[in-house]
């Protein structure tokens, strides 16, 4: 049976049990099919690792440059022998982005399709979902994507086995407050937000809102316009970003809206008018999208092949061309999420026990090139990430697209990310 | 469309001991084969049945075309959520938290239901759809507004508190399914009753002839509004269940993208038949899953699917199959005719 | 929740009355541009063209395609109108016509496959990365001034072109011999048939006018958009707000209630950000309550 078993799961994407159920017109094959996957924990073979993600649907690219990421990190390894000629293995699903879909398909993964562990690359929605999942089947779990700070600073949400190997809000709107400090103080003291109408548009932009005023109390927020995400029409927000003539301007639009937003907004020859802040400018695919950057928008940077400038950044950056996708933040977050996922399976020579695998992961330190040092370590109080390169720099209308990139130092991220837990009361 | 094939009613009893065969059958399939995924698929199942049954009421029995189910489907999975979040809700009511949050959400759901169903009733066809569907957005929009109480779009979450009461545990795989097995026969066996009732053949004539049911007295306004209503009521049950499920609550499930996948089922499995709806479900289930082992391309091979199904087959799979049925048989009892008549001629020939 | 002192403080300064007036012509024309579509055909045929954001797509990733080989934004647009127009045509010809009799829930099962189909086939042809068309270089000038208020000529382009179709449309269903025509043919096609013209043809004909006005909309719009695949989906709920609240099947009414719903969106995003689209969805469920037939729509509540 367990020869049998064996053949079958060399199969791509499909599932022993649901394959089996489908194909069945035999009580064997039937019953075959569906009891209970006996876990593999023979010598030699694959070991599986299951990633919900979203392939379809307005976000595809999320999901498509979150497996290229990842899909690297495993080839590399299993090419340089795996884990002791053990090969390793991603189950790659798609969730289409609906929260619902993620926990059946994060079931599905562990109860039929032989994964031991999860590496969840759904979008902040889903995750919440895959998080439940993952803490009623105690099973070890990274999060890849997700940039909620909630979810690894809340202690509703904390669960020992799952760590968040991706960047967060809360950093962002720090590194972003004190960026942008410089600028009030250079004189520009009348600001207005124009961000997507949901969770992370109004959470990241209060926050934002709330450092920079820390930071430069002489603030003064003029208007805040809400559009809606994937709002194909900006026109109404443009001119009221207009209308209110402030200094300068904060937006966390992201992908295909970013791109719409900066078109829409060269019409009426906004970036003349105001300076502007862009988090999520710094992302290939966006910088690339949009024909005519305008030069001088202060952008956050999400993937750029030269943050950090270095050898290893620059040979990360063509591997994953190599694929023919264009890298994005997804891209690498994914990736490094899986080589925590792979040290720690390193650690415990292929033993996938959960506790195993979450001391080997706890308060680990690996090589990353998008690490502000050649390295990112995932901290040991909360299991999140820490020390990838954050911080701003400025466009240029061609190539390379951003320059002038402004590191915020981690120290001064992490005074004031404990003074923000302990006033939400998470400490 | 086409009229109600007429069977004879069912009698209550016999109702109620199919219902119970139903039950234990899948009781039994859950005992015999004890994967987690055939129980997690079931209970999934359960409650996009359950949606699309409640629908069936309305679009097959009474010919209301509803957009905008899916509101009550995701009332139900919030009041429920929400109330079991409640602070010291759990605490209060101890054991007794769970089915009180149910009976909860669906009367809060049919309250609901109720006052909408009062606006919506007086008008007719693709008017009808589009306030339903103008409900739902208006629902979506306070879901994803009132992000204190709700989670705005995120969700209910940090998971529900679901206490144990009565010795069943939802929180355990076998517990859970069979629960939620019972609720989903209680909900199709509720309506098979209204269907089969007499307000159920007042539905009946009220789709085919609404004049003419106007002449013989009865209020149309009022059957209407407690049609939806019940409706309403019914579909806030599949909520419950997946909220139980998935121990969260979303604002997809009350998107319009819900609302047209409890529409396709009914499409797909047939209008014109009771368990239409549940064979969609499952269709589309399957369609989903057979494609997933070939290519990530559902979406393409779902809408080839559907066109088959209007275009060649021109009704849903059910609908299909009992036609092939009695057009066999009909042939069958027509040929049966022709040689008894052959068998007379020759009698009196010879 | 309501801002008045921003709504007062504009309404009295020219500057931002100008802007604010024409950034609600501008929306309200794009939205008419948008909704022409579905009103038509729903006015002729009777038929809820739930496939319509579809068509919008194909127009503008048509466009993008003509733009990259020609590099020209007006030949752009003419691709994107014909593939929208012929992909219609063959739709209605091989699906849509064989659902003309039967119930709403079999166009709207007809238009959602197709919707799914098309969306997966952008996906695989144009791969899932937003594309951008750029603005075409007789339009990257700077926005016009007057009296304080700023407008861009594209939009003022775009303006010109929606108001274009809106009495061309008028004028063919009215007046014109083929609209003449359709318009018997959706009453009573066996009588007009038999008076020897051919209706299937002309049925297509209309319905693939409506998806060329979709995919014109698309390919018009599609140099300050993103495309993606699925982005269809948000023009459609606009297009049946306009429609619904214009009256189904009236072209002067889809236009009235384009304007007014750019203007409640030009001004709402000053005086209630928050509820704009609640306003929207309200105005909606108050046009189908107490006058159904819409704005000015001709088919009586029942």
């Amino acid at each position: 049976m367990n020869e049998h078993k064996k053949g079958r799961m060399e199969s791509a994407s499909g599932g022993v049990s649901r394959r089996g159920f489908l194909a069945a017109t035999g009580a064997a094959a039937l019953t075959t099919g569906l009891s209970t996957p006996a876990i593999l924990r023979a010598q030699g073979a694959t070991i599986k690792i299951g990633m919900p993600t979203i392939l379809s649907g307005r976000v595809a690219i999320l999901g498509e440059t979150a497996s290229v990421g990842a899909n690297m990190a495993v080839d590399a390894f299993n090419a340089a022998g795996g884990i002791d000629g053990r090969q390793v293995e991603l189950v790659i699903r798609d969730t289409k982005g609906n929260p619902d879909e993620a926990a059946k398909i994060t079931r599905e993964l562990l109860n039929s399709d032989g994964c031991e562990l999860i590496l969840n690359s759904e979008a902040s929605g889903g995750t919440f979902a895959v998080h439940e999942v993952m803490r009623d089947t105690g099973q070890y779990c990274v999060h890849a994507i997700s940039e909620t700070s909630a979810l690894t600073a809340d202690p509703k949400n904390q669960v020992a086995w799952i760590f968040r190997a991706g960047r967060q809000g809360i950093h962002d709107a720090i590194s972003g407050g004190l960026y942008a400090s410089d600028l009030v103080k250079a004189g520009a003291n009348r600001w207005a937000t124009c961000s997507p109408d949901y969770s992370y548009g109004r959470d990241t932009t209060a926050e934002f809102v709330e450092y920079l005023g820390i930071f430069a109390p002489e603030l003064e927020i003029v208007t805040q316009t809400w559009p809606k995400i994937f709002q194909p029409d900006y026109t109404e927000n443009i001119t009221a970003l207009l209308n209110a003539a402030p200094d300068a301007m904060y937006t966390c639009l992201w992908g295909g809206d970013l791109s719409a937003f900066f078109d829409q907004s060269s019409l009426y020859g906004l970036f003349e008018q105001f300076q502007a802040v862009a988090v999520n400018l710094g992302d290939a695919p966006v910088l690339e999208a949009i024909k005519n950057l305008p030069a001088g928008i202060h952008s956050g940077n999400r993937y750029h092949k030269d943050i950090p400038d270095t050898e290893a950044n620059e040979q990360w950056n063509a591997k994953f061309r190599e694929s023919g996708k264009l890298p994005t933040n997804w891209g690498w977050q994914a990736w490094t999420a899986t080589r925590f996922v792979l040290e720690a399976l390193e650690e415990t020579k292929g033993d996938t026990n959960r506790d195993k695998l979450t001391d080997a992961t706890k308060g680990r330190s690996i090589d990353c090139p998008l690490g502000i040092d050649g390295t990112v370590t995932m901290r040991e109080t909360d299991n999140t990430l820490i020390n990838y390169a954050i911080g701003y720099g400025k466009t240029l209308a061609e190539e390379p697209h951003v320059t002038d990139f402004k590191a915020t130092p981690w120290d001064i991220i992490a005074e004031h990310e404990t003074a923000w837990k302990k006033s939400k009361g998470f400490i | 469309m086409k009229s109600y094939r007429m069977t004879a009613p069912g009698h209550p009893l016999r109702t109620l001991l199919i219902a119970g065969a139903g039950l234990a059958v899948l009781l039994i399939l859950g005992l015999v084969f004890p994967s987690p995924w055939l129980r997690d698929t079931m209970t999934s199942l359960f409650a996009s049945g359950l949606l699309a049954m409640s629908l069936h009421l309305l679009v097959g029995y009474s010919g209301l075309v509803s957009f905008g189910h899916a509101a009550y489907f995701a009332l139900g999975g919030y009041v429920f959520g929400m109330t079991l979040q409640a602070p010291g809700y759990v605490e209060t009511f101890g054991a007794w938290s769970l089915p009180s949050a149910m009976l909860l959400a669906m009367f809060g759901t049919g309250g609901a239901a109720f006052l909408v169903g009062l606006v919506c009733a007086r008008l007719s066809e693709i008017y009808f759809a589009f306030l339903t569907l103008a409900f739902q957005m208006l629902f979506l929009s306070l879901i994803q507004g009132f992000v204190g109480y709700t989670g705005g779009d995120q969700g209910l979450t940090g998971g529900i508190p679901r206490p144990a009461f009565l010795g069943i545990n939802v929180t355990q795989s076998w517990d859970r399914y069979a629960f939620c097995a019972t609720v989903f026969v209680f909900g199709v066996l509720v309506i098979r009753l209204i269907t089969e009732s007499s307000f159920g053949f007042t539905l009946r004539m009220l789709r085919d002839n609404e004049a003419r049911v106007k002449f013989l007295g009865i209020n149309t306004y009022l059957t209407k509004v407690i049609c939806f209503t019940l409706a309403g009521t019914l579909a806030s049950l599949g909520g419950v269940i997946l909220a139980i499920f998935t121990s969260a609550a979303y604002p997809e499930w009350a998107s319009w993208t819900k609302s047209g996948e409890a529409i396709f089922m009914i499409m797909l499995g047939g209008v014109n038949t009771f368990l239409g709806p549940l064979a969609g479900a499952l269709a589309m289930r399957i369609i989903d899953d057979v494609t997933l082992l070939y290519t990530t391309h559902t979406e393409l091979a779902k809408g080839i699917v559907i066109l088959f199904v209007v275009l060649v087959l021109k009704r849903g799979i059910l609908d299909f199959a009992l036609d092939r049925r009695r057009s066999r048989a009909d042939r069958r009892a027509n040929r049966d005719r022709a040689a008894a008549h052959e068998k007379e001629r020759a009698d009196v020939d010879s | 929740m309501f801002n008045f002192d921003a709504l007062a403080g504009c309404l009295s300064a020219s500057s931002c009355l100008v802007t604010q007036l024409s950034t609600g012509v501008i929306i309200g024309m794009l939205l008419f541009l948008v909704a022409s579509g579905v009103t038509l055909i729903f006015g002729v045929l009777h038929v809820v063209n739930f496939a319509h954001g579809a068509f919008y797509m194909i127009g503008a990733y048509s466009a993008y395609t003509g733009y990259s080989l020609t590099g020209s934004y007006y030949l752009a647009i003419a691709f994107g109108t014909l593939v929208a127009g012929i992909i219609g045509i063959l739709f209605e010809r091989l699906a849509i016509s064989k659902v003309y009799k039967e119930n709403l829930l079999m166009q709207l099962l007809v238009c959602y496959a197709f919707v799914l189909i098309a969306d997966d086939l952008v996906k695989i042809i144009w791969g899932a990365e937003y594309l951008a068309l750029g603005i075409p270089d007789e339009f990257r000038v700077p926005p016009y001034r007057f009296a304080g208020g700023v407008i861009p000529p594209l939009y003022i382009f775009l303006v010109c072109v929606s108001l274009a179709v809106a009495i061309l449309c008028l004028l063919l269903i009215q007046y014109s011999r083929f609209g003449k025509i359709i318009r018997a043919a959706a009453h009573n096609a066996t009588m007009v048939s038999v008076l020897g013209i051919r209706v299937p043809v002309y049925f297509a004909a209309l319905f693939g006018l409506g998806c060329a006005l979709a995919g014109m909309a698309g390919a018009l719009a599609a140099p300050v958009r993103s495309l993606t695949p699925g982005m269809g989906v948000s023009i459609l709920i606009d297009s049946f707000v306009v429609t619904v609240i214009g009256g189904m099947g009236s072209i002067p009414g889809a236009l009235l209630a384009a304007l007014i719903l750019g203007m409640t969106r030009s001004f709402g995003s000053l005086g209630f950000p928050l509820f704009v689209d609640g306003m929207m969805f309200m105005m909606m469920v108050a046009i189908l309550v107490f006058r159904p037939q819409g704005l000015l729509g001709e088919r009586p509540a029942r």
